[in-house]
This record gives structure tokens, sequence and C-alpha cells, in this order.
């Protein structure tokens, strides 16, 4: 048996068109792509920031 | 396949040619977004855009510049109505590959067709007017709104799958069942609608069904049938007869109708109206009849009332008169009182007396009257009768006929030898016009006084007047 009220809170309100520009430079962008470039650069700089350190005795 | 890191073309090998960078994983991630965007591909092709969705943006968030992904993504959202996120979409792709991108015929497509795109717009609008009538409880209002919605874009699922719940919540299964259903072919697989319509079905009534059902079949004019493995669909031939079929029945019905009317329904109102004309004619006659009666009524009394006003004109006559009379007599006996006092009182016994006139008096006059009165002109009759004259010559004479005619017959009265006022009084008479009267008086004086000059006057007045009118 269907709940007409919990079932109506799944409809959201449709985009209009005066709200694009607003949705699309909100969009997230980001991918796994970037997320694994982003690791590789990070996992880059603490590579070169132990070589770099000085070592102590 | 482009290097992450410098952008250079990227070979078979798990580094970069020309950077050096390790490029296995990133390989891995690209090829499991183009495996996502087959998958959405394909899911797009048997209409199940909900899948497709879900595949693109599995697709897009592996690989954001997977821009056939992205257009295809746009193309789902725009299948199912939602203009705005297909746009959306399209324009991130346009900008993240500027060049031969397909996006941009897309976006041409709708942006030139402006009424179209005014459609797309006022749908949407009227769509979440719809929803704020559902959360604020006025379902009919948002049920009506729905219809418009669809009215202008039958192809938005969400307007379907809101209008399938509302039918849903007030009872209207079959009416749920058939938006499910629609949503269902726009996008099969829609688990939302699916959902619905496994609630419909459930809760409709098996002769619902049955109904539902026909109207079904009758809906498409083909014929399906199963012959060995295979679904035939063939058209249903419609020859004229069967295509006007519907027409034809409208104008038997239309022929049908005015033969009962003119059969059956007319002559019995024709009856029913003579009827009540006749009920109607027998009340006016009946009335008719009560006033006529009652007119010959009115007239016997009008005419009772008229003898009875003559009795009582002809009563009031004879008091009248009788008045007359004893009014003369109280003057006379008045005079006679004023003459015993004082002889000499005549001013006053000619006026008591100018009252008494014989003349009207006539046949009223009682013996006893006529002979006081006559005895009593023996003693003032004379005196009386040539003051009387001599005022009613002196009216004469100015031409005051009426005054004369008075004064002359006073004067005659009082003294009835005075053939001089009565010779006047036929002049006055004559003079004034009353030839009648004049002849009459005339007369007399030619008779009761036949020797005297008046009498000779009196005549060749006579014959003057005899001569006018002759």
């Amino acid at each position: 048996m269907i709940n007409f009220e919990n079932e109506l809170k799944k409809f959201r309100p449709s985009l209009e068109i005066e709200d694009a520009e607003e949705i699309i430079y909100n969009q997230d962008l980001d991918d796994m792509a970037d997320i694994l470039v982003g690791l590789i650069k990070e996992a880059r700089t603490e590579d070169a920031g132990r070589h770099s350190a000085p070592k102590y005795k | 396949m482009n290097c992450y890191q410098c952008g250079a073309e990227l070979t078979s090998r798990e580094f970069c040619p020309n950077c050096g960078a390790k490029v296995k994983v990133y390989k891995r991630i690209m090829a499991l977004s183009n495996r996502y965007y087959n998958e959405g591909l394909e899911r797009a092709q048997i209409r199940n855009m909900s899948g497709a969705v879900e595949s693109l943006h599995q697709s897009l968030k592996l690989n954001k510049r997977n821009i056939q992904a992205r257009n295809l993504l746009g193309l789902v959202y725009y299948e199912t109505g939602e203009v705005v996120a297909a746009l959306s979409e399209w324009v991130i792709s346009k900008n993240l590959k500027s060049n031969e991108n397909a996006a941009d015929d897309y976006i041409n497509l709708v942006q030139n067709d402006l009424s179209r795109l005014e459609n797309f717009n006022q749908t949407i609008k009227k769509y979440n007017i719809a929803l704020n009538y559902c959360h604020q409880d006025s379902l009919d209002m948002a049920i009506i709104q729905l219809k418009k919605v669809l009215s202008m874009n039958p192809s938005f699922i969400r307007a379907h799958l809101l209008l399938a719940l509302l039918y849903l919540n007030n009872g209207n299964y079959a009416k749920a069942k058939i938006e499910a259903e629609k949503s269902l072919k726009l996008d099969t697989g829609n688990v939302m609608a699916a959902r619905y319509l496994k609630e419909a079905e459930g809760m409709m009534l098996p002769q619902d069904v049955k109904e539902a059902e026909s109207k079904e079949k009758n809906s498409g004019d083909v014929i399906r049938y199963q012959r060995d493995n295979e679904t035939i669909i063939q058209p249903v031939r419609n020859n004229v007869f069967t295509r006007s079929g519907s027409i034809w029945g409208i104008v038997l019905g239309v022929i049908l109708g005015i033969a009962v009317a003119c059969f059956l329904i007319l002559p019995k109102r024709i009856q029913e109206m003579n009827a009540s004309y006749k009920t109607q004619i027998a009340e006016i006659s009946e009335e008719s009849d009560s006033k006529s009666a009652k007119l010959g009524e009115y007239e016997q009394q009008i005419e009772a009332l008229k003898s009875e006003l003559d009795g009582l004109k002809t009563e009031m006559t004879s008091m009248e008169s009788s008045d007359s009379t004893s009014s003369a007599g109280n003057d006379l006996m008045e005079a006679v009182s004023l003459y015993l006092n004082d002889a000499t009182n005549i001013d006053g016994i000619e006026e008591k007396l100018a009252k008494v006139d014989l003349n009207s008096m006539e046949d009223e006059a009682t013996k006893e009257f006529k002979d006081l009165y006559d005895s009593f002109m023996v003693l003032v009759g004379a005196e009386l009768s040539k003051r009387s004259y001599d005022t009613g010559y002196e009216a004469y004479r100015s031409a005051d006929y009426e005054t004369a005619i008075t004064f002359l017959s006073k004067a005659f009265q009082y003294d009835n030898t005075n053939v001089d006022a009565l010779y006047n009084l036929g002049n006055a008479y004559y003079e004034s016009g009353d030839t009648d009267n004049a002849k009459v008086v005339y007369d007399q004086v030619i008779n009761d006084f036949s020797d005297t000059r008046s009498a000779s006057s009196a005549e060749t007045k006579l014959a003057e007047i005899n001569n006018a009118t002759n």
C-alpha cells in the first residue's frame, strides 16, 4: 500500500529555465580522474618532501 | 585518450610517451567510464531512461570529459521532459569541448524554436504549481493543472507519475494505471511507475480490469493475432459504411426521434392541449354567464333606482311649490299687516308684495288667498301699479327690457285695468325678441281693452309680427 505523503516527498520541483545558469555554475564537475591526479600530485609532493628534509640522528 | 599530466596522446603502453607518467589506473578509469556510457546507450535505446541516466551519471563521475556520455545524458533528459537539465548538460559539454561537438546542434535546435522553449518553460512552471497544490492539499486543482501540463508536453514523465499518484490517492485506479503505463512507455525502467502500476492493478476490481482491457482493445484500429511464433498486427479494414457508421447511426437516431415525436408524442400533446383549452373555454363561458346574470340584476336595480329618483323629484317639486305658496301667503299677510299699521308705508308693502307672483302660483293659490289679495289690491293696487309702471316704463325707454318686463308685469298684476302697463309689457317682449309672449300680451290687450288706442296699436304690432313670421 502506497503512502501518499511519503510518495509526494519524492517529487521535487522541476528546474526552470531561469535557474539554468545557477545550476551550471554550481555543478560539481570533479571526476574520478581529477581525484586520481590529485592523489598522484599529493604522493609526489610527499615524496619530494621526504627526500629534501634533513635526516635526524 | 590524452595524458592527464601533459595532454599528449597516449599509446597502448602503461606510461605516457611524452612525459612518462604512469597511466595504467587512469586508462582503467577511462575504460570504465566508456563502459558505463555503453551501458547507458543500450538502456537509452530500449527507452530505459532511468537506467540510462544512472549509467551515464556513473560514466561522467569517472570521466567528466566523456562528451558523448554527457550529450547522451542531455538527450535522455530532453526526452523525459527535463529540458533545463538537458540544456545544462549540453552547455557544460560545449564548454569542455568547443569544437565538433554535437551539443552545439542540440542547443541550437532548442534555442532557435523560441515558442517551443517557452512551451517547455510553461510546462515546467505549471508542473511546479501542481506540486505546490499537492502540498497545500488542493488535489483536484493539482489534477487539473497536471492534465494541462500533459496536454502541452505528453512526454513529461514526472507529470505522469504525479498524476498517477494523485489518482491512486483518490481511488481512481483505472486512471492511475493508465498514467503509470504511459510513464512506463516513455521510460521502461522507471521503478516508481512500475510500483504505481502494480499498486493500481492490485487495487482494481476484476470488472474494472476487464473494462479497461476491453477499452484498450477497442482503442486501437488493429487486429493482433498469433501465427506460429509471430505476432501479426493487421490494421482493421474500414469501408465507407463502417467508417461512417457513427454518422449513419446519428442520422438514423434523428429520423427515429422525429418519427416518435410525430406519431407518438405530438398527438398526445395536441390532445392534452385541446383538452386543456376546452376546460378553459368552459370556465370562461361559465364566468361570462354569471357576469351577464349579474349585469341583468344591476340593470333592474338601476331601473328601480331611476323610478325612485323620479318619485323623489316629483315629491320635491310639490314640496317646493307648497313652500312657495305658503311663503307667498306669508308675504301677503305681512304686507296687509304693514298696511294696517301704516297705510302710507307703500315702500314696505311693495317690498313684501314683490315676492308674491300670482302667475307662478296659478292653481295652487287658495280661494281665500285670492280673495284677500284682490281685496287688498282694491286698497293699494292703483298706487303700487303706478309705481311699478313708472319704473318699468323707464327701464323700457332705456332699453333694459328684462327689468321692464318684470316691473310692467307687476304693474298689471297690481291693477288689471292698467292697459298701458299691459301694452308696454307687450312692447318690452317684442323689443326683447320674445315674439311669442308679445303676441299673447297683444292679444290680451286687443281682447280685454278693445276700444282703446292701445288695442289698435297692439293690432298693428301683432300684424307686424305676423307679417315678419310669414
